[in-house]
């Protein structure tokens, strides 16, 4: 199992390194297509079975996003319809969002930017 | 008029204050050196403002002059506006020419100065530019705290302010000729790759320079480009020698010749401060080049006309010394 997270993880980033060293794409770019192939994946079923192969070496990865958001508005669909995806969206994501958002701001409380 | 022949117009001297990386780079040491980017100051912008500022004060005290003696202060950075070079003026009562063309200011301040000091109309003038790394990256690239990986071919901005006292009595240095140059614009958008956006520039001022006056390409001791940076200096020579089919005796570039391999600045140095700051502080203190031919050079990068994806127009100035 770790050595099946650190080889796909790792597999991930390499393909990315190399997309950012030879292209003009900036690191913004890569990070949302990313997540929508992850979301794409989801949406195959495949994500799941990768998730449960590879471990953390899934879940820490940005793809995992597009997989969260995926599966979460497809649980709000089936519950409530179109209102309940727009519900459900962020759900599981929110954990992830929301201490993005209140981290950030504490550490530029703390911090002054240097080189 | 691409082209003007000055008379007794000299560099009297000059006056500059280094970042930290540049304090410890293959330079000669300078004037003064700053400890961190803030320079005692709350944000990057002052930090720019008060070396400038630092520079005019120190270079008019060693030189026993007060503001009013000076006749007009010439100059610019890469701040919108050159905001840096209007707020370090507020302070220092002297009539302000502010100017800009990117990293080719330095040149265009002489190229000004020098007309006004030709003529005899008046008897001193300062320059003054400068640009600092986390300025300039947090307006045309990226902010340090995105902390994205910058490309291999992208250049550092060099964090430096450099004044100067130019004036028509005998001097260091002499002004001896400068060729205007023309904005010259090759389709490339990529702002990680400014020296490829240059080097085109560059080389049609110096041709210009050289059909104008009508000098062989040897009569310089040596050519030295502001900030191509070493992939940029190297399109530059390819270009120019396979354009115009002259060959370049001694050519450097100021971004290639300015930090040390080990601190990762890629393709080199960038900014209006990085020509002056390697002329002065590298080139003039090794005695081994009379005459030096500069070629200032600026990628005219507006943000939000590359945001629209439009490509980057670049301008080169070459102004002719003769150390004395």
């Amino acid at each position: 199992m770790y050595l099946q997270a650190f080889l796909f993880a790792g597999i991930v980033c390499l393909i990315c390194q190399v997309v950012l060293d030879n292209t003009k794409l900036t690191p913004g770019h890569i990070t949302s297509f990313v997540t929508v192939v992850g979301a794409l994946l989801s949406f195959l079923g495949i994500y799941d079975k990768i998730v449960s192969w590879c471990g953390a070496g899934a879940t820490v990865l940005i793809a995992n996003f597009g997989h969260m958001l995926y599966t979460a508005g497809i649980t709000g669909y089936k519950e409530a319809g179109i209102l309940g995806l727009f519900q459900n969206l962020l759900c599981q994501s929110g954990v992830a969002i929301v201490s993005v958002v209140v981290f950030s701001f504490v550490f530029t409380m703390i911090f002054k930017a240097k080189d | 008029m691409a082209s003007i022949k000055f008379n007794n117009v000299y560099m009297k001297d000059w006056f500059t204050v280094t970042g930290p990386i540049e304090s410890n780079s293959k330079l000669k040491k300078s004037d003064l050196q700053m400890d961190d980017y803030y320079y005692g100051e709350k944000t990057f912008e002052k930090a720019e403002v008060k070396m400038q500022k630092v520079v005019l004060e120190k270079i008019m005290e060693r030189n026993n002059l007060k503001p009013e003696a000076v006749d007009l202060l010439i100059g610019g950075d890469l701040l919108d506006q050159i905001a840096a070079t209007n707020y370090a003026s507020n302070d220092i009562p002297i009539s302000l020419l502010g100017i800009y063309s990117a990293c080719a200011t330095f040149p265009e301040s002489l190229i000004i100065g020098g007309m006004f000091l030709n003529d005899k109309e008046i008897n001193k003038v300062l320059s003054i530019t400068s640009s600092h790394n986390l300025s300039a990256e947090r307006q045309f690239r990226y902010p340090i705290e995105y902390g994205a990986p910058r490309p291999h071919t992208s250049t550092f901005t060099s964090t430096a302010a450099i004044s100067t006292l130019l004036e028509n009595a005998m001097g260091k240095i002499k002004i001896e000729s400068a060729t205007i140059g023309k904005t010259t614009d090759m389709d490339i958008t990529d702002a990680n790759n400014l020296g490829a956006v240059m080097a085109p520039a560059a080389a049609r001022t110096l041709y210009e320079h050289l059909t104008d006056l009508k000098r062989p390409i040897d009569y310089y001791d040596l050519i030295l480009t502001g900030d191509l940076g070493c992939i940029g200096g190297t399109i530059f020579k390819e270009y120019f020698e396979r354009k115009y089919k002259l060959k370049i005796k001694k050519h450097l570039d100021a971004g290639c010749e300015l930090y040390l391999k080990s601190q990762e600045t890629y393709s080199g140095g960038s900014g209006p401060a990085c020509l002056p700051l390697v002329l002065f502080n590298k080139i003039i203190p090794t005695n081994k080049y009379k005459k030096i031919l500069i070629i200032g050079t600026g990628a005219l990068h507006s943000k939000t006309f590359v945001n629209q994806k439009n490509s980057i127009p670049a301008i080169a100035h070459a102004v002719s010394l003769e150390v004395l």
